[in-house]
């Protein structure tokens, strides 16, 4: 009796002490350092969203994410390893960004997290992988927090931010449509971080924001909001407002015949919200980082691997958050192998160093990594409707290209205070 | 003065949204009225409205190009008005199917049913997405309801109009059918007492799917109509079926006016508070249900339930 008591004891012990034996560990390298002589398959998280307001968004960045892998395997993988990548839904949900992220890096042990649209996702992501010093990529969300105060050692941001897109866009606008402008902005960070930069902009070249009114998450009917921009009258509307909302909006714009008169900035468009509208609902000048039909090396290839890969897709093009999805976990998995380990800090080092030539990039002008911000410094594009398209989805017409220098936020190094290398867990997947 | 003329277009402006709102509560209106359950796919069944207008004004038919050529050489008014109709039959088959499945939960717990049409508009959303993608869509809309109308120096959407009469048609076309047909009492009188109606020899069965299939054919009609100012994509369900579900509990459960009530009341909070408190006008709807039901929990025109006695 008292042997087989003994022997319970020991399996309740042994099982305890199994059960928590990850949280004895040496914590620097405690995840998973056993496991990569074991070639196991690097596992990418990808968080993205499936549903929400940038659903559509995020299953395009998702697919360019999934291209950079696929292009990896075909390879033979990084450092001899295969890559997993494994995809959960963020729901354009902050509090499930956090659910998703500890599953993730406890559950799933990814060893790196990519993807982002909205920026309250991208926080809250970023706080957990903070937590763990797991790598975190911000694919697409371009509030100029994520890069400013929201920055983090583990986080690096790889579109254009609200502050990059007005600075290429809103003085010349200035000067060809008026001084008076409106804000249109979405109620969460991203809209109000970008129509501050935008309202900065406008006061500093002595214009006049002349009401700011602010659109909800979510919302579908903007009736009310185009009688008031009709009451006020300002000569510019300046819009912050993004995902199935700016669908929404373009669509009632048109029908209220409002599309030629104001004129209307964007100051991003997003791909997959404007894909497959309609001639009319692009109206306006609006900012991206790339376009499809960019006559520069790489890109039709880019392009035809894109087709050839994707044939039943909706979206029959790449856009931005596709190009995005790509760039960011390309350059995620070379700095990898750069580094030729798995290490966190070592990667985290490598993309701080990075420099990316404007021909491997497909844009006009090289890009490189602020290492104080953690923020992809890149060519910015203004654009229009292409009222001569060379074919069906030839839809933009690109009006300038602004290099990386001249589109710098020069407040983000002061507001970002990116935590030590020595504060943040290193692990080793 | 002058304050009172900047007012006026967005009191128009909420109650033309209202009486949208309206519509999109009607056919959930009539299930939980009737049937005491909730329909959680009634948003699905919204979104899959509009992907069936989609097809009968612009059909892809890979195997039949001719047939497919003479289609589409009809005006586009004919075909609108095909899908507007049409469009909600084929829900409404859909909803029959859909009811099919239900039986077996009535009697049970109402959890069950909820579970099951929250698996449903779970299935519906993907199968839409399987069947025509995740991409926007567009409804077009023929000219004459089209465009723009001049109303002093303001534009209005002239679709908007055309939306708001006729849900007007709808609403007044579901009260007639309820108060002065024969069908409509035998409805009504389901809803009042299942087990009496029975006993006087209606097939309750049959009851439940028609009012089943009537309640998602009205969600689907309202799907068509809001198709060409919300847009079309295969989430959009989501964004009908809380402010249904929010309307008929604040018209009063089962109550067809109280739902038009609610609605126009919904549409009034979210309109005025767009133009001059922003920020606030998707807020607004429920500070509107928590101001009403804190002091009337049975709704605008809910009966008095035997506990409140």
């Amino acid at each position: 009796m008292n042997d087989r008591r003994k022997l319970l004891k020991t399996a309740v012990v042994g099982a305890g002490l199994y059960g928590v034996a990850p949280f004895y560990g040496p914590w620097k390298t405690n995840r998973a350092w056993a496991q990569s002589a074991q070639k196991k398959p690097l596992v990418i998280g990808l968080t993205m969203d499936s549903s929400g307001q940038y659903a559509a968004s995020g299953a395009d960045e998702r697919l360019g994410a999934m291209m950079a892998i696929k292009e990896f395997n075909a390879k033979g993988g990084v450092l001899g390893r295969q890559i997993e990548a494994l995809h959960m839904d963020t729901e354009t949900t902050p509090a499930t960004g956090t659910r998703i992220a500890e599953r993730m890096i406890n559950r799933n042990e990814a060893a790196f997290l990519v993807g982002a649209m909205h920026s309250g996702v991208a926080n809250a992501i970023s706080q957990v992988a903070q937590k763990y010093g797991c790598v975190y990529l911000n694919t697409n969300s371009s509030s100029p927090t994520e890069s400013g105060k929201d920055c983090h050692r583990v986080k690096f941001v790889w579109d254009g931010s609200g502050t990059n897109f007005s600075h290429a866009i809103v003085k010349n606008a200035m000067k060809v449509n008026g001084k008076n402008w409106l804000l249109l902005t979405n109620d969460y960070v991203w809209g109000h971080q970008t129509s501050k930069a935008t309202r900065a902009i406008i006061e500093a070249n002595g214009g006049k924001v002349v009401e700011e009114l602010l659109v909800p998450q979510n919302t579908r009917d903007f009736a009310s909001y185009l009688l008031k921009i009709q009451q006020i009258k300002p000569d510019v509307v300046a819009t912050a407002v993004g995902g199935d909302d700016i669908k929404a909006l373009r669509q009632q714009v048109v029908q209220s015949k409002m599309n030629m008169k104001p004129a209307w900035i964007n100051n991003q468009q997003d791909w997959p919200d404007v894909y497959g509208l309609g001639p009319e609902a692009i109206f306006g000048v609006f900012g991206t980082n790339w376009y499809y039909k960019l006559d520069l090396p790489g890109v039709k290839e880019f392009v035809a691997a894109y087709q050839k890969q994707y044939p039943g897709v909706a979206i029959q093009t790449p856009g931005n958050t596709y190009y995005n999805g790509y760039m960011a976990t390309r350059e995620l998995l070379k700095a990898v192998e750069r580094a030729g380990t798995t290490n966190n800090l070592k990667v985290i080092q490598e993309l701080e160093n990075l420099k990316v030539s404007a021909r491997e990039r497909m844009q006009h002008h090289d890009a490189y990594m602020n290492p104080v911000t953690h923020h992809l410094e890149q060519t910015i594009y203004m654009a229009s409707y292409n009222d001569h398209p060379s074919e069906k989805d030839d839809i933009f017409k690109i009006l300038a290209q602004v290099p990386p220098g001249d589109v710098e936020d020069k407040e983000a190094p002061a507001a970002c205070k990116l935590e030590t290398m020595a504060a943040t867990p290193s692990y080793e997947q | 003065m002058s304050a009172l003329v900047d007012l006026l277009p967005h009191l128009v402006n909420g109650v033309s949204l209202g009486l949208l709102f309206a519509l999109m509560a009607l056919g959930f209106m009539l299930i939980v009225g009737v049937m005491e359950t909730i329909n959680l796919a009634h948003g699905s069944l919204f979104a899959l409205g509009m992907y069936f207008a989609i097809f009968l004004i612009t059909p892809q038919l890979g195997w039949f190009p001719e047939t497919q050529a003479a289609y589409l050489a009809l005006p586009l008014g004919t075909r609108y008005a095909i899908a507007l109709l049409f469009a909600p039959v084929l829900v409404g088959v859909f909803g029959m199917a859909l009811e099919l499945c239900m039986r077996r939960t009535y009697g049970k717990d109402p959890l069950y049913g909820l579970l099951l049409t929250f698996g449903a508009a779970l299935v519906i959303e993907e199968l839409i997405r399987v069947v025509w993608g995740s991409a926007e869509r567009q409804l077009p809309v023929p000219e004459p309801i089209s465009g723009a109308l001049l109303i002093g120096d303001l534009l209005y959407a002239r679709y908007r109009f055309f939306a708001a009469g006729f849900a007007c048609l709808m609403i007044g076309a579901l009260w007639f059918f309820l108060e002065k047909t024969p069908y409509g009492s035998i409805v009504k009188a389901g809803a009042h007492d299942s087990e009496m109606v029975r006993a006087l020899g209606i097939n309750l069965s049959r009851l439940r799917l028609f009012v089943f299939a009537l309640g998602v054919g009205l969600a689907a009609v309202a799907g068509v109509i809001m198709a060409p100012i919300w847009g079309v994509r295969p989430q959009v369900g989501v964004d009908a079926v809380v402010p249904a579900f929010l309307i008929i509990v604040l018209g009063g459960v089962g109550s067809l006016w109280g739902a038009v009530a609610a609605g126009l009341l919904v549409g009034l909070a979210v309109g005025l508070t767009g133009a001059y408190a922003s920020e606030w006008s998707l807020m607004s709807m429920y500070l509107l249900f928590i101001a009403v039901v804190t002091f009337r929990s049975r709704g605008l025109f809910g009966k008095k339930s035997i506990l409140d006695t």
